[in-house]
């Protein structure tokens, strides 16, 4: 309930000495006092206080405080922090509820006008109507559900629907869906390669293998493409041009 | 026969694309051929393996998996996550379903032929029921961790195994949950960094599984315990596929290196009850990976990187020895890719996604039989036409007076005007085609360019008008009764008067153009047809078909002529009957109308029809005519098939005029020196 402390002793040296040690204890038990409300811990704070004054002022006289003052300055600055901070979370809720405000709003510009949703959403729901056994439809119908919470509002927003009730010129399909199918084709031809052409398989050129036989006959012959024509092009392409060049300066010297 | 000044053109860059996948139909004998860059072919392998049907290819469509169900139903999947059916009369796809799994990498349909089953990217195993019109989506299997890579029913429907990246997973079929797990080994016998991909399972009715995977091990599992039972390293590369019979006593395996082993259940001591799987038979037809195989009762199919899709005829499962088991290579493709405009002496060749238009070189020099001469002017590459969009080109053609080039891919139609000045070719393309005009199966010119032909994918044939640079529809015939049967082939006649349409179980329809009405039709025969034409002054219909029997035909009085009556009688000559490759193309020579010059991929022939019919005793393939052989002796051995293989493989053949044939030749190594890099074969001494 209480806690102990010394108590101050009639003896100045021991009193400076508490005053000095127990000014930071005063403060915390002044709180405690406070807050638990008890009179004791009040009352026993008191001498102290008195005491802090006193030294800090030395010749005058402490002023006389009543408990019932002190105790209502506290449960002002008590109340006055509470208030602050109920001030502060009202007004970042306000903050927070003006920034959402403005986010649906943003998110609503975006979005296609509610008849066109409505169209769509009723479609697919005749779509199960009329089919209570497709699975699937449901599942789509569920994941374009999920889809909407977690769409960002970046992207352009439309659904996938399997098949659009009156008009079945066009398809809606989502962007991201098309980017992600693609990497995984991406990915699954990779693998294809990799796991038959890749690091690991000892593949070789048609070349050699078509030149395998030529190498053992009886009298060896040439491989089945021996010529590169691939070596030097840039080469060959300059000298090509420079005879050119060359033909035409020798026809304009003859003339 | 005359002399002739040859062209040989070799400038032609024809290269097929890589065979992925292929599908066996039991009931119909048919073969679904499906590629790399999307085109899925259907082939006849009872009317001579001919291609009868294709589906042209799109950029997006790279099929993985192809298979029959119940009813002549045909799908196929792919890495756009897509389950896609085709329509076999309409010749278009009916319709493209999303699996929602991701890439699929492979589909089986159930033994009952009502269910579907796809394996995708992400691991999950998905059931499809197929109604009649399309499927639908029933439920998913316990979700693996990694990619399904190969399913196989048990014929009885009541098990699944699924193989995946280094282990295989039996599934119940009514729970849809796991039963065992099966851990195949990395290596035969040892460690190794690399993951083991199982390439392809098969399920048993007694209940093993049998898996191909890339350690080239073929492993005998039990379901009923989840355990190995047998391995066999049978290569050192990658074993890619894996087909059983339907009696379930063989099957055949495909190898990276391009070895197809055939395995078979032998009985252990000749007369005990116990039988084992025994490797039987090695075949090395193809250079590079041999990603599909398929069992026919009484052939081995396969397919792979190197083109080729070879059918081998199991000698013990054919009844009679005769030309029928011989080996099948099918490379070249069975119609024409190429189309000429004599007057201008101009090639047009069609490509996947692109066209190009060549002028023949030219030469001032003569000589004698035999020699080659130098080319003064050489051969121009005048245009490099490339198609908008993912699709494949179905059909191309150029008028013959080399002013109209027209073309059609899956949805559209194009049609460019050509002008020519002075060297300079410029290129206008005529904007508005009619709506109705999507997709053309066949295009072909009149012989004075005034008209144009198109066989719509509706089976509708449309007439249109060109003149100067505008062209205006005249008139529609609309499609007849009879299930298509084939791909439509036209054949206009010389003056313009007659139009030959063929492709329909009914048989050869011929349209009289000037009055606009069906004039007659050929009997149906029950082989496809292969090439037609109408010979210029006479107006007969010469049409070959693919079992390699030629008919004539007379359009103005409605009958077989004598000749070909003559020649049915008579029969032709066996070994002009054990000719592997189609007739693609017939053309006449228009001062002889006694000539009929025919060709396919390994000969062409100049048939005389003044001259007699060989019989099977006579020398079928004449030697070149010595000039120092005596008169009498060339009388006797002279018959009316003129045949040179000087020329091959030939992808076109034709007459440009009197004196002049242009043969456009694809050498087999030039095809070979494009494709991916094969597996490396060590062999003892290099």
């Amino acid at each position: 309930m209480v806690q102990l402390r010394p108590r101050a002793s009639r003896a100045p040296v021991s009193a400076e000495a508490m005053v000095d040690e127990g000014q930071p204890a005063s403060e915390e038990e002044a709180e405690h006092g406070l807050l638990l409300g008890q009179p004791s811990s009040g009352a026993a704070a008191e001498p102290l206080e008195e005491d802090e004054e006193g030294d800090e002022e030395s010749d005058e006289a402490p002023e006389e405080l009543t408990f019932a003052s002190a105790q209502a300055e506290a449960r002002e600055e008590e109340r006055r922090v509470r208030e602050t901070v109920r001030r502060d979370k009202t007004l970042l809720k306000e903050k927070r509820k003006r920034r959402e405000e403005l986010f649906i709003e943003q998110k609503k510009r975006k979005l296609l006008p509610d008849t066109i949703l409505e169209k769509l959403t009723t479609a697919s729901q005749t779509n199960i109507k009329k089919s209570p056994g497709k699975v699937k439809e449901v599942n789509l119908q569920k994941k374009n559900e999920d889809c909407e919470k977690g769409n960002d509002s970046k992207k352009v927003k439309v659904q996938k629907v399997q098949s659009v009730s009156q008009n079945k010129s066009y398809l809606a399909v989502r962007l991201k869906d098309q980017d992600l199918r693609d990497a995984r084709q991406q990915a699954a031809q990779a693998f294809i390669h990799n796991s038959l052409y890749g690091p690991g398989t000892n593949r070789t050129t048609v070349n050699k293998f078509l030149s395998l036989a030529n190498k053992r006959l009886p009298v060896k012959r040439a491989a089945v493409q021996f010529l590169n024509n691939a070596w030097g092009i840039q080469k060959k392409q300059n000298a090509k041009r420079f005879k050119r060049r060359w033909m035409v300066r020798k026809m304009k010297t003859k003339k | 026969m005359g002399e002739f000044k040859v062209h040989r053109v070799r400038f032609f860059n024809y290269v097929p694309s890589a065979i992925r996948c292929v599908a066996y139909n039991n009931q119909s004998n048919r073969l679904a051929v499906s590629r790399t860059d999307g085109t899925v072919e259907i082939y006849n392998l009872s009317a001579n393996y001919f291609q009868e049907k294709f589906f042209p290819g799109h950029e997006s469509r790279a099929t993985e998996a192809l298979c029959w169900a119940e009813g002549q139903r045909l799908f196929s999947a792919g890495l756009n996550g897509e389950i896609i059916e085709y329509d076999l009369q309409a010749l278009n796809i009916k319709y493209a379903m999303d699996a929602f799994g991701g890439p699929i990498w492979s589909m089986a349909a159930s033994p009952s032929g009502s269910q579907l089953l796809v394996g995708c990217e992400d691991g999950s195993v998905k059931l499809f029921q197929i109604t009649p019109d399309k499927i639908q989506f029933e439920r998913n299997f316990d979700r693996q961790k990694s990619r399904i890579l190969s399913l196989s029913w048990r014929p009885s429907g009541t098990h699944i195994a699924a193989g995946s990246i280094d282990y295989i997973s039996v599934f119940d079929v009514k729970s849809g949950s796991t039963v065992h797990k099966m851990i195949v080994d990395r290596q035969y016998m040892g460690v190794s960094k690399r993951k083991c991909i199982v390439w392809g399972v098969a399920f048993l009715s007694d209940g093993t599984v049998i898996s191909v995977d890339s350690a080239g091990k073929v492993q005998f599992w039990d379901s009923a315990t989840g355990t190995l039972v047998k391995s066999h390293l049978i290569a050192n590369a990658d074993v890619q596929s894996i087909a059983v019979a339907n009696q379930e006593d063989s099957f055949v395996v495909g190898t990276a290196e391009g070895t197809v082993f055939h395995f078979q259940l032998v009985p252990v001591t000749s007369n005990s009850g116990e039988k084992q799987w025994v490797r039987t038979k090695p075949f090395q037809h193809h250079t590079h990976d041999v990603r599909t195989v398929a069992h026919s009762p009484t052939s081995l199919i396969s397919g792979g990187t190197d083109t080729h899709l070879v059918i081998r005829p199991l000698m013990e499962k054919v009844e009679v020895k005769n030309y029928d088991a011989a080996l099948r290579k099918i490379t070249f493709p069975h119609r024409r890719l190429i189309s000429c405009s004599r007057k201008r002496q101009l090639l047009l060749f069609q490509f996947a996604h692109h066209l190009e238009l060549w002028r023949l070189g030219s030469t001032v020099a003569t000589g004698k039989n035999g020699d080659t001469l130098p080319l003064s002017k050489n051969a121009d590459h005048l245009l490099y036409l490339k198609t908008k969009g993912p699709e494949n080109i179905i059909c191309s053609c150029i008028s013959p007076c080399g002013s109209w080039i027209a073309y059609s891919t899956a949805s559209r139609f194009f049609l460019y005007r050509l002008n020519y000045e002075h060297d300079n070719l410029s290129l206008k393309r005529v904007s508005k085609m009619p709506a109705f005009l999507r997709s053309a199966l066949q295009i072909l010119f009149s012989e004075d360019s005034t008209k144009l032909f198109v066989a719509s994918n509706q089976g509708a044939l449309h007439i249109f008008q060109l003149s100067g640079g505008s062209f205006k529809h005249l008139h529609a015939f609309q499609p007849q009764s009879g299930t298509v049967e084939a791909m439509c082939l036209l054949a206009v006649s010389a003056d313009g008067n007659w139009l030959a349409a063929s492709g329909t179980s009914a048989g050869v329809h011929v349209y009289n153009v000037k009055q606009l009405k069906l004039h007659c039709t050929v009997p149906a025969y029950n082989f496809p047809v292969t090439a037609m034409a109408v010979a210029p002054n006479t107006n007969n219909l010469v049409i070959a078909y693919s079992d390699q029997q030629v008919f004539e035909y007379s359009i103005p009085d409605k009958h077989y002529t004598d000749w070909s009556r003559t020649v049915q009688k008579h029969g032709f000559h066996h070994l002009w009957l054990q000719r592997d490759t189609p007739i693609t193309h017939i053309s006449f020579h228009p001062k002889r109308p006694m000539h009929i010059l025919l060709h396919d991929a390994y000969m062409f022939c100049i048939i005389d029809k003044s001259l007699p019919l060989p019989n099977d005793k006579t020398l079928f393939y004449n030697p070149f005519p010595p000039t120092n052989e005596s008169d009498v002796v060339q009388r006797r051995t002279a018959h009316a098939f003129k045949i040179s293989k000087i020329y091959k493989p030939l992808l076109f053949m034709d007459l440009l005029d009197e004196r002049t044939l242009v043969a456009v030749e694809r050498p087999l190594d030039d095809i070979i020196a494009q494709l991916p890099p094969p597996i490396k074969k060590k062999k003892f001494g290099t």
